[in-house]
């Protein structure tokens, strides 16, 4: 149980004439940095337009910040910051005069949003370009404008869509520890989505994942890489029959291209591991403590129907 | 803090004022307007805004020299606007698709109505700041052709009566060309094909009534003639003038007699909601995009 809510839906749904978007889907998220992940067109960006009033709802109902989406959308919309995933710039003005405007456009006085919008674009590492016009910008200075106009009028939530889109891997990394700081240090909750797992584990508190507009999951952090734990065995060949004759012994057993991961139920998954080995004769190379990651959560759930027909598929990173 | 050293405080919340939609609504007035002018933008965009305003005042400085040297009255307040409206149809057309254009293309648009701006608000902005810009294009002209005859002391009593009814009147040309032209500038995102739009919408308009008033003049209707004439919205505003302040009226042909008044003024009231009308809608479909 979290002390606080910052936003709950209930069995929230969108259908669109020929598409599902939401599918009842029932969440909570505290305070914090929470990763809402899915694979394109999973629903992410449908629930962020129906939190912020965008979009109606088909059914179901949603609060954010203890307000609720079908009366108070105007007090909402007041207290949030949102950074859509498509580009939302205009080229010929600079950031500093836009992201005044967008602040003016929240309802702060002309002067506030002057010192405001200086002191958010420094937070978000634009400096001396900010006098150009964003025309000339990268996707990655772009990126922090438009981060910067989701934080220039102090929100106390903000959702990111797809913030890293674009970016290469160190304009990557410097978004992502912007995102943990704005989390850890401005205090501001996020929510933040991405169709990449890997990325949200590291500045994420808590993960959702969803998928064809269905909630799969909604852990913290912890649980997700702690309360699973694995061991990670590596054999020089004969992998295949292994994972079979472990599955035989009731262990449950992922592969990972040439390993395998086998869930860790107790001193007896040890000792399967050691007598399937030498009943098989293999040789072993590895026996590893694994820390499961989210992407592995992600890739059981998509990979569970098919797990009867010995399906080694390793590249499932999620439903297309 | 005179050592000169840059700290960095950190982040700091926002305890200030968070004032309302007004306050957002009044800003976005402000902003739409000075855009209008090119204000806040490249120096390359105040070119053509104010290269008109100055041509819009070009007869008002000829008509207060004349009035200065040779004492007599050239140019009237009636019909300043219709004499110019090449000029304000250029405006129309060159500036109304940069306040709507760019947030739709460039998908501005979702980062307002993310903030406490309605979609009315938005619009309702837009066509205020329009109203401004035109209102101001054209009324100053007359204006300054005013105190002009004022200063100049010109024998007779001043023609407050007329100037103060084509003022009046400037606001119903202001009304009608911003949501006709921010109606017709909406449709399309990109502003090139806007200012095409626009400009080939009172082209036609003033084209076709000449024409077909042309025609039923040279058969010797001139009463279907003078109806003819309401198809060009500056004669329909020019009819609901000498209707309403009884000035002389612009056009080569009478207006027409009787209902002509009370029709144009149907006619320019129509047109406005026409717009406005056709603004929600097309915002209505962008905000949900």
């Amino acid at each position: 149980m979290r002390s606080s809510t910052i936003l709950a839906t209930e069995g929230l749904s969108r259908r669109f004439p020929r598409v599902t978007a939401l599918d009842r889907l029932t969440v909570t998220v505290g305070p914090g940095v929470t990763g809402l992940v899915g694979a394109n067109g999973a629903g992410k960006s449908t629930l962020i337009k129906i939190l912020l009033g965008l979009l109606e709802p088909s059914a179901g109902t949603a609060q954010v910040l203890g307000m609720d989406i079908a009366t108070q959308a105007p007090e909402i919309r007041r207290a949030v910051g949102y950074m859509p995933e498509h580009d939302c710039l205009p080229p010929d003005v600079s950031a500093t005069e836009f992201v005044v405007h967008m602040a003016q456009m929240s309802g702060l006085p002309r002067t506030a949003a002057r010192e405001r919008a200086a002191d958010t674009l420094r937070h978000v590492g634009l400096h001396e370009e900010r006098y150009r016009s964003i025309g000339g910008y990268s996707t990655g200075m772009k990126q922090r404008v438009k981060l910067a106009q989701a934080l220039v009028h102090d929100p106390r939530l903000v959702f990111l869509d797809e913030p890293t889109n674009g970016l290469d891997p160190q304009g990557r990394d410097e978004m992502l520890a912007l995102i943990r700081r704005i989390g850890a240090e401005f205090g501001i909750s996020v929510l933040v989505t991405s169709h990449l797992l890997g990325e949200l584990e590291r500045v994420c508190d808590h993960v959702i994942v969803v998928d064809g507009g269905r909630l799969l999951r909604s852990s913290s952090i912890s649980e997700f890489t702690e309360a699973t734990q694995t061991v990670t065995v590596e054999v020089e060949e004969g992998e295949t029959v292994l994972a079979a004759r472990l599955r035989e012994l009731g262990e449950s057993v992922v592969p990972h291209g040439r390993l395998l991961a086998v869930q860790v139920r107790g001193d007896e998954t040890y000792d399967a591991v050691r007598d399937a080995v030498c009943d098989l004769d293999l040789s072993l190379i590895r026996l590893e403590q694994g820390r499961r990651r989210i992407e592995d959560v992600f890739r059981d759930s998509a990979a569970e129907p098919r797990r009867a027909d010995d399906d080694m598929a390793t590249t499932g990173r999620g439903p297309a | 803090m005179s050592t000169g050293v840059i700290h960095d405080i950190g982040y700091r919340r926002y305890e200030g004022a968070r004032l309302g939609r007004r306050h957002a609504f009044t800003a976005l007035v402000v902003h739409s307007l000075r855009g209008a002018f090119g204000l806040g933008r490249t120096a390359r965009s105040k070119i053509v805004p104010f290269l008109l305003v100055i041509v819009m005042l070009l007869p008002a400085v000829v008509a207060i020299a004349v009035m200065a040297l040779a004492q007599q009255r050239s140019i009237g307040y009636s019909n300043y606007v219709t004499l110019m409206q090449p000029v304000v149809m250029i405006f129309l057309a060159a500036q109304s698709p940069y306040l709507v254009a760019p947030d739709l293309r460039f998908r501005v648009l979702p980062l307002y109505l993310s903030r406490p701006v309605t979609v009315p608000d938005y619009v309702g902005a837009k066509v205020v700041a329009m109203i401004a810009a035109v209102l101001l294009l054209i009324a100053t002209p007359i204006t300054v052709t005013f105190v002009g005859e004022l200063l100049v002391n010109m024998p007779g009593p001043p023609r407050t009566g007329e100037y103060l009814g084509a003022l009046a009147t400037s606001v119903i040309y202001a009304v009608l060309l911003a949501a006709l032209s921010l109606a017709i500038a909406s449709f399309t995102p990109r502003r090139g094909l806007g200012v095409a739009s626009v400009i080939a919408f009172y082209l036609l308009a003033s084209g076709v009534s000449t024409v077909l008033a042309g025609v039923f003049a040279s058969l010797t209707d001139r009463a279907t003639a003078g109806w003819m004439l309401l198809i060009n919205p500056f004669f329909l505003v020019d009819a609901v003038q000498v209707w309403l302040f009884g000035s002389e009226p612009a056009a080569p042909f009478p207006y027409p007699g009787g209902a002509g008044g009370p029709v144009a003024l149907l006619g320019v009231l129509g047109w406005v909601a026409l717009g406005l009308l056709a603004l929600a809608a097309r915002y209505r479909k962008a905000a949900s995009a």
